[in-house]
């Protein structure tokens, strides 16, 4: 460009009297600027699911896999402690973590993106204390323990899955829609598995859905 | 306007980086000032000095919130400086289209019929 060239324009140097009296920055030199800032922006601004993916797939694999491996081949699964335990605990970590990334991405960000996103944080923990509740309900009501042992496997991945669904069709983000209505099927799926195999259904189907998210999402936000 | 009819307030690239900055932002959005900084690479002195030539004009908002230790100060592009941003970039965008077409004019008998 045959522009002037003005000021450099490197953060830091630069005149704060500001250039009102003339135009010692060339145009093609504003657009270089525009371009790199934006450029910027974006890799400050860009939030990742790909942690988020990766935890929750690990958490499903491991920790259902464990319930899966310590219940099979029981009728009626007495799980022991343990390996409830460990469920809960990988779940309970990857809810944690999640939470975190998810946190660290917006940080330096108010406003109403970050409400969203701490308000979809705070009803996914909201309908997993609901979940947990109303299966207490179910035991108090008499419920066997292979009824309880196929609502709590399939509960937490419906109720995942209604989330993916509803939060990603209103931004038209096909993919995760598409995570949410198979995390749906599964749960559903699941529980004709058994008392026993709804671990390993949804540990294998709902795990590996995630870690696939997980591989695929930058080429997904690069599309 | 400058003689290129340029808007003389974002026309400065520490302003010009702000406000680019700012407008990748949804609207209703906002970004604390210390990410600001870290993002533009200006000093304190050197990003309030031009946030407020920025909100002088009406181009940005900025919010304090909290005291002491746990203050935040916010920076948002309000409505008219994201309008100002469109109409810079329409400006910018003629400018850098009038100043290509000779040099494509010029290339033009060189190239093969």
């Amino acid at each position: 460009m045959n522009e002037p060239a003005g000021t450099t324009g490197s953060p830091g140097t630069d005149d704060p009297a500001g250039t009102a009296a003339g135009t010692p920055m060339g145009a093609a030199e504003a657009a270089d600027i525009m371009a790199d800032a934006a450029r910027r922006a974006r890799r400050q601004f860009r939030v990742s699911h790909r942690v988020t993916f990766t935890v929750w797939g690990l958490g499903l694999l491991l920790g259902y896999g464990t319930m899966w491996l310590s219940v099979r081949g029981q009728r009626l699964p007495h799980g022991p402690d343990l390996a409830t335990f460990a469920a809960v605990t990988l779940l309970s970590v990857a809810s944690v973590m999640s939470g975190v990334n998810e946190a660290r991405a917006d940080s330096g960000v108010g406003g109403l993106s970050a409400i969203r996103r701490r308000a979809s944080f705070l009803s996914v923990l909201a309908g997993l204390a609901a979940m947990f509740a109303l299966g207490g309900a179910l035991a108090h009501a008499g419920a066997s323990q292979a009824v309880i042992s196929v609502f709590e496997a399939s509960a937490p991945v419906l109720v995942a899955g209604l989330f993916y669904l509803s939060t990603s069709i209103a931004q038209l983000n096909w993919p995760v829609a598409a995570l949410g209505a198979w995390l749906l099927a599964v749960a559903a799926a699941a529980g004709f598995a058994g008392p026993a195999g709804v671990w390993g259904v949804n540990a294998l189907a709902a795990g590996l859905a995630y870690l696939l998210m997980a591989a695929i999402e930058p080429r997904l936000r690069r599309a | 306007m400058n003689q290129d009819g340029l808007d003389p307030v974002i026309h400065a690239p520490a302003r010009l980086r702000i406000a680019v900055t700012l407008a990748a932002l949804p609207d209703g959005d906002n970004l604390s000032f210390t990410t600001l900084q870290d993002l533009i690479g200006l000093t304190p002195g050197n990003l309030i000095t031009h946030l407020r030539k920025l909100e002088d004009a009406g181009y940005v908002s900025t919010a304090k919130n909290g005291s002491g230790v746990t203050a935040r100060t916010s920076v948002a592009l309000t409505g008219s400086g994201r309008a100002a941003l469109e109409r810079y970039t329409t400006t910018l965008r003629q400018l850098l289209d009038s100043a290509s077409r000779p040099q494509t004019r010029d290339a033009l008998p060189n190239a093969p019929a």
